[in-house]
């Protein structure tokens, strides 16, 4: 076994648990992943988290792609395929063995009442990421004020968060933030 | 484009395995912040594989299964014309791209990060981000108007969650079923 093996174990362990969990989209679990990668395992810092997170943001594709940066900013390309494989595998197992079964379901009761009691908590759980990634990016007042900025233009208009975090990082460079 | 007229019976029927590699692929290399728009547009206007409506209820169904949205959509879709191997062609397709582009700005990351100029936009843009989260969460919010209950549980998976930072498997056992128990009640 390489010395990296266990640490690949170890990260395909820990987002296989979390593909479960992440009802609603990955922004769910965000603050989970915030919690084993910086707090239980001590891989990053807050501040480092909230980079990575900037820099998926950047990238096209899914938002789950934060996690392809994580597994690679730990255990490099490997580290990437591995924390991306084991994100969306096991969902993705559950969604091919469920959907037909689920889809059938579209006029029940009981899909309504569980969907209905999912969406809030979903929501709760997506600001709960945000505030988690502002607790680490935010370290100046020049910093906070982008988060509002950036908070205000996603919820009442309708432009391209790219636009948002390309102007941010300008603004950054030019010493604001 | 393709022929303006939609198939009267499903037309997820003749997709080929590179039609479909090819549309999800195109969904993950055009989806810079959020794939779902795209996901419509191709899927909807330009192919006129799903109507409007379909689109809707499918997404819907994503939401309700674990796992990222669009993922989910690459799954079913890629079930509903190859089985498991056509899964596994729209999943390819779809994060293909993505992993790539991701490596190749890890990579630029690395060699760049010490330098005080990057640092600067660093520090702006992960700034920005975590306001753009927050910002889709209060549109959603807006959009949901969620009844009192939803608002409390709402309220109480951001409390326990993103300020107590509590582990997220058992505050979404509790939330989901005392969530379901007052929707139930409420329905009756």
């Amino acid at each position: 076994m390489s010395p990296g093996a266990d640490l690949l174990a170890e990260i395909a362990a820990r987002f296989a648990a979390l593909s479960f969990m992440a009802i609603g989209g990955i922004m769910s679990i965000l603050p989970e992943i915030h919690r084993v990668v910086v707090d239980v395992e001590g891989w990053m810092t807050s501040a480092q988290f909230a980079e990575l997170f900037a820099l998926a943001q950047l990238a096209p594709g899914p938002n789950a792609m934060i996690v392809a940066l994580i597994g690679w900013k730990l255990a490099g390309v490997a580290g990437a395929l591995v924390a991306t494989i084991a994100a969306c595998g096991p969902s993705s197992v559950v969604c091919y063995v469920a959907w037909h079964w689920v889809d059938r379901l579209r006029q029940s009761k009981v899909r309504v009442v569980v969907q209905r009691a999912l969406a809030p908590i979903a929501i709760g759980l997506i600001l709960a990421s945000g505030y988690t990634l502002a607790l680490g990016a935010d370290r100046s007042p020049g910093a906070f004020a982008f988060t509002l900025v950036a908070a205000a233009a996603l919820a009442w208009t309708r432009v391209n968060p790219v636009w948002v975090l390309l102007v941010a990082a300008g603004a950054g460079m030019a010493g604001l933030a | 484009m393709s022929e303006p007229e939609p198939a009267a019976a499903s037309p997820l029927a003749d997709i080929t395995r590179a039609e479909l590699f090819a549309s999800f692929l195109k969904m993950g290399l055009l989806g810079f912040g959020g794939v779902l728009p795209w996901a419509r547009r191709i899927l909807v206007d330009e192919r006129r594989w799903l109507g409007d409506r379909e689109f809707a209820e499918l997404i819907g169904l994503c939401q309700v299964l674990p796992g990222p949205n669009v993922v989910n959509l690459s799954v079913i879709i890629g079930a509903r014309t190859h089985g498991p191997v056509g899964s596994l062609i729209a999943l390819g397709g779809m994060l293909f791209v993505p992993v790539g582009v991701m490596l190749l700005i890890a990579t630029f990351y690395a060699s760049v990060a010490h330098e005080p100029l990057a640092r600067n936009a660093i520090a702006g843009a992960s700034a920005a981000a975590a306001g753009l989260i927050l910002g889709t969460g209060i549109r959603l919010l807006r959009q949901a108007r969620p009844p009192l209950r939803g608002l409390a549980s709402g309220a109480a998976a951001f409390v326990a969650v993103g300020v107590l930072q509590w582990p997220l498997l058992w505050v979404l056992l509790v939330l989901i079923v005392v969530g379901v128990a007052a929707e139930w009640l409420a329905s009756r």
